[in-house]
């Protein structure tokens, strides 16, 4: 986004042309949708027809369309509709941009996948050609100032309309990516999603949309809990992406837990996954089953909340020596905790301790939760559609992550998550104002130990056995990754940060060996670009302040992709 | 007897944590960066002077081979420590505390499984996912030496003369040469000190270089006592020397030294004196760590008092 810019004199001359050509590039790509992208079929979803498009090619014959669409409303209205601006060349030269892209990842993913770049067909070449004139030419284009379309007034049919829509395609974007067992096509996919969303952040749509689903939060959270309960509907019986989405939830909630220490607080937690562990091993070890290690059985609600105290009860162990350290010390502390949980979880085998896990064997066998009568290890049919045993376990975790988000928002709105920012953004300056800051920092840790260790609970259920070696550093570093690259303090950028880390190793096996790898080069990069993370937590100020007009003004400047520098001054520090 | 021979056995950890731990406590000292990826500078050390054996024709043994295996580590751990510094750390400089030490687990996780995926795939190397078998060179490993009833292992002498020889170069480094002075003011003040002419971004990659050399030998070390170096080792090692260079005071070169050799002794200690010793003697290691920061943040020689917030 911030190439060294062609001056606007240069631009301005060669404007016009600039646009016939964009244009004219827009239509290519879209009619390149119609030639063979491969010879081969075993690249992406088999384009190697004349005149047939496939999905991959459809969505990019939508794009190209986009692309032409743009400019000529530019032209037509170039200073938007009444007082409000609209991002149109924004948006075309993020779209060519992104077409760039798209076609980059097309023609590497069919020589990949079927060996050279001999196997791109002329479809591609032109696609990639007109992808290329039109980045170029774009950036002839003057583009206008940034959009103010989130100050449209919306009517309340037109918002929730929207917020269905949105939920739709959502619904759609998880099942085909979901659906997709070529990774070619699964990648093609979320780089199409990506520059999509790109678009209409840049055109100014997302801002609107941000704006008018913000006013109806209530009717969104409801519309997205029931796009997510219909979700295990559109499997038609199948449970292997339930299985995924289950080990989602369980990552969502459990990273959900973190953000209120990392996220809120600002305690660094890098042992975090023995929460969840502990409160998988206090389920695995009352489960009654053959392996289990106490006589006692009681029903889950019980088991549930025992786990979670047990991990309360661990957090506020963990976080007891926040009373004299900070910083990175109280990091190093957790990530200390967090080894010896692993190595007691390890020991506890009968023969160096007592026998409570059979260590690095763990507890196998847990068998499946029956909840009033409801066995989820069956398969039931619901509505003519079968719904396997992950599917059942599916339901009960969004149940559970649903509470965890109200749990969070509720705790994050209140005078208890006000102290625990003021303590974050200044340890001094909170206590100097009578915020009892040893008390919240604990609050923190038992608070987010609690909600990881029913997780836990579950969990144990799902995966049938429960080990030490699935409680290593490395999860509590991919935890930490799901909170700090969704973005800290926030609902909605944990969710999609946990569910991209989750499904990105489970969807490309193909770059398995090489997944941790990409992984810390991604922490790095990261860090280096965007520490505020995908979703900025700077926009929630906005509602704490939305009477302020000159903060909202001044937020809305900051929210332009190239001041990303100055919300990580504010968000973060 | 047993007490005396886990003394010495720990006496030979501790040298090797003593010398991880000055990478810590240098690196600490002038920018205040806890270099979470520093185990594995050490981790490449032990590969880069295996991969300096391996290029040598004729498996070579003699004794002649240690010298030119140290100096290959040293070059594959400076090197990757610099580059750490100039890629992962130094555009973060003045950015929140947070964001260097989730780009060191970035780091961290990268270069163990840069080494564990492409060091078997250079022709002629061992595949690097399992244990990689280290050369025995003659003299410093093989039979141990016995002495009034202790067995004092070869690698133990190895690791405790290049600790004193270490220790000796870095006094002589620190407190007699410009560079070494230079630092000590860096680290005292740096706004002060880049005034006064010191190139402060000199002096953090001279830091990170020598605690990189110190890393290096200790990875040749660790390499002939287990005779064995896998991609992993980086972690737990670098995190016990981290416990070393707190126990000693952070910041402080001599702390780290000392507290290096008191966490290598304890360690041994817990192995041998306490029930089921080698199970557990993580756990202890790790007890110590969390009892000193904290109750004596500071550590032992207290270099500075510590107040991060």
């Amino acid at each position: 986004m911030s190439l060294p810019g062609i001056p606007v004199a240069i631009r301005r001359r060669y404007g016009p042309v600039a646009r016939i050509v964009t244009i004219a590039c827009g239509v290519i790509i879209a009619a390149s949708a119609y030639l063979p992208w491969a010879y081969g079929s075993d690249a992406l979803d088999n384009v190697t027809y004349v005149g047939g498009p496939s999905f991959i090619q459809f969505i990019a014959l939508g794009m190209g369309l986009v692309l032409p669409a743009l400019v000529v409303c530019s032209i037509r209205w170039p200073a938007g509709f009444g007082r409000t601006r609209v991002g149109w060349i924004r948006g075309a030269r993020a779209l060519a941009t992104g077409l760039l892209i798209i076609f980059v990842v097309i023609a590497g993913a069919i020589s990949v996948q079927l060996g050279g770049t001999i196997n791109i067909n002329y479809g591609a070449w032109v696609g990639l050609a007109a992808a290329l004139i039109g980045f170029v030419a774009t950036r002839f284009l003057v583009q206008e100032g940034a959009p103010t379309v989130n100050r449209l007034k919306t009517p309340g049919w037109l918002s929730i309309l929207a917020i269905a829509v949105v939920m739709l395609v959502m619904l759609f974007v998880a099942y085909y990516a979901l659906d997709q067992s070529n990774p070619g096509t699964f990648v093609t996919f979320i780089v199409y999603t990506g520059v999509g969303v790109a678009v209409l952040l840049r055109t100014g749509a997302l801002g609107w949309l941000t704006a008018a689903t913000g006013a109806h939060r209530r009717v969104m959270l409801l519309a997205a809990f029931l796009v997510a309960f219909l979700f295990p509907f559109t499997q038609g019986g199948s449970d292997a992406n339930m299985s995924i989405a289950a080990q989602v939830l369980v990552f969502a909630a459990t990273a959900m837990g973190l953000n209120i220490v990392v996220g809120l607080a600002g305690l660094l937690d890098l042992g975090y996954i023995a929460f969840l562990g502990s409160g998988a091993f206090v389920a695995a070890m009352l489960s009654g089953t053959a392996m289990a290690t106490f006589d006692v059985h009681p029903p889950f609600i019980v088991t549930m909340l025992l786990s979670g105290c047990v991990a309360a009860t661990l957090g506020l162990v963990i976080g007891s020596p926040t009373l004299r350290v900070s910083g990175d010390y109280l990091a190093i502390i957790t990530l200390a905790f967090g080894e010896i949980f692993r190595l007691s979880m390890n020991n506890l085998d009968g023969s160096d301790g007592p026998d409570l896990t059979h260590g690095s064997r763990g507890i196998s066998d847990t068998g499946d939760l029956n909840l009033f009568g409801f066995d989820f290890g069956a398969t039931h049919t619901i509505a003519g559609i079968e719904i396997g045993r992950f599917a059942n376990y599916y339901f009960i975790l969004l149940i559970w992550l649903a509470i965890v988000i109200l749990i969070f928002s509720r705790l994050n709105n209140s005078r208890i998550g006000r102290g625990w920012v003021a303590i974050r953004e200044d340890e001094k300056a909170a206590e100097a104002m009578g915020v009892n800051v040893f008390g919240l920092k604990l609050l923190a840790f038992a608070s987010g130990a609690f909600l990881a260790g029913v997780a836990g609970s579950i969990k144990a259920h799902v995966d049938i056995s429960v080990t030490p070696d699935s409680y290593v550093f490395l999860q509590s570093s991919f935890l930490l990754a799901a909170v700090v690259l969704g973005g800290m303090g926030t609902v909605l950028g944990v969710l999609i940060g946990a569910t991209l880390l989750q499904l990105m190793p489970e969807k490309l096996r193909f770059v398995n060996e090489y997944r941790l790898m990409f992984f810390g080069l991604l922490l790095v990069v990261m860090m280096r670009f965007r520490p505020e993370g995908i979703i900025a937590s700077e926009r929630r100020q906005l509602e704490f302040h939305d009477e302020d007009e000159e903060l909202a003004e001044r937020l809305d400047d900051n929210l332009g992709p190239s001041t990303g520098a100055v919300a990580v001054e504010g968000a973060s520090r | 007897m047993i007490v005396l021979q886990a003394m010495v056995d720990g006496l030979s950890l501790g040298a090797l944590y003593a010398l991880i731990a000055v990478g810590y406590t240098v690196v600490y000292g002038i920018i205040q960066l806890i270099n979470f990826a520093h185990g594995e500078v050490f981790m490449v050390g032990a590969f880069g002077s295996m991969t300096v054996w391996l290029l040598v024709p004729g498996q070579q043994l003699g004794l002649w081979m240690l010298p030119i295996m140290l100096i290959g580590g040293m070059v594959a751990s400076v090197a990757i420590a610099l580059l750490m510094e100039r890629v992962a750390y130094r555009p973060l400089r003045n950015s929140p505390r947070l964001a260097p030490l989730i780009t060191a687990i970035g780091v961290s996780v990268f270069l163990q499984e840069f080494v564990r995926l492409f060091y078997g795939r250079i022709p002629g190397f061992p595949d690097a996912k399992a244990n990689v078998t280290f050369p025995t060179i003659e003299g410093v490993t093989g039979t141990a030496i016995k002495l009034g009833g202790l067995d004092i292992d070869r690698p133990t002498i190895f690791t405790l003369a290049a600790l004193i020889v270490c220790t000796v170069f870095l006094y002589l480094f620190v407190n007699k040469s410009r560079i070494g002075r230079a630092m000590q003011a860096t680290s005292q003040d740096p706004d002060t000190a880049r005034l006064m002419g010191i190139n402060v971004d000199r002096i953090i990659m001279i830091a990170f270089a020598v605690g990189a050399v110190l890393a290096a030998i200790a990875g040749t070390a660790q390499g002939m006592m287990n005779t064995n170096i896998n991609f992993k080792m980086g972690f737990i090692a670098g995190l016990k020397a981290f416990s070393a260079a707190v126990l000693g005071g952070i910041g402080n070169i001599w702390g780290a030294l000392v507290g290096g050799l008191v966490i290598g002794v304890l360690e041994s200690l817990a192995t041998q004196v306490m029930p089921h010793g080698s199970a557990w003697k993580d756990v202890w290691a790790f007890v110590v760590l969390i009892l000193i920061l904290v109750f004596r943040p500071q550590g032992l020689l207290g270099a500075r008092v510590v107040d991060r917030a």
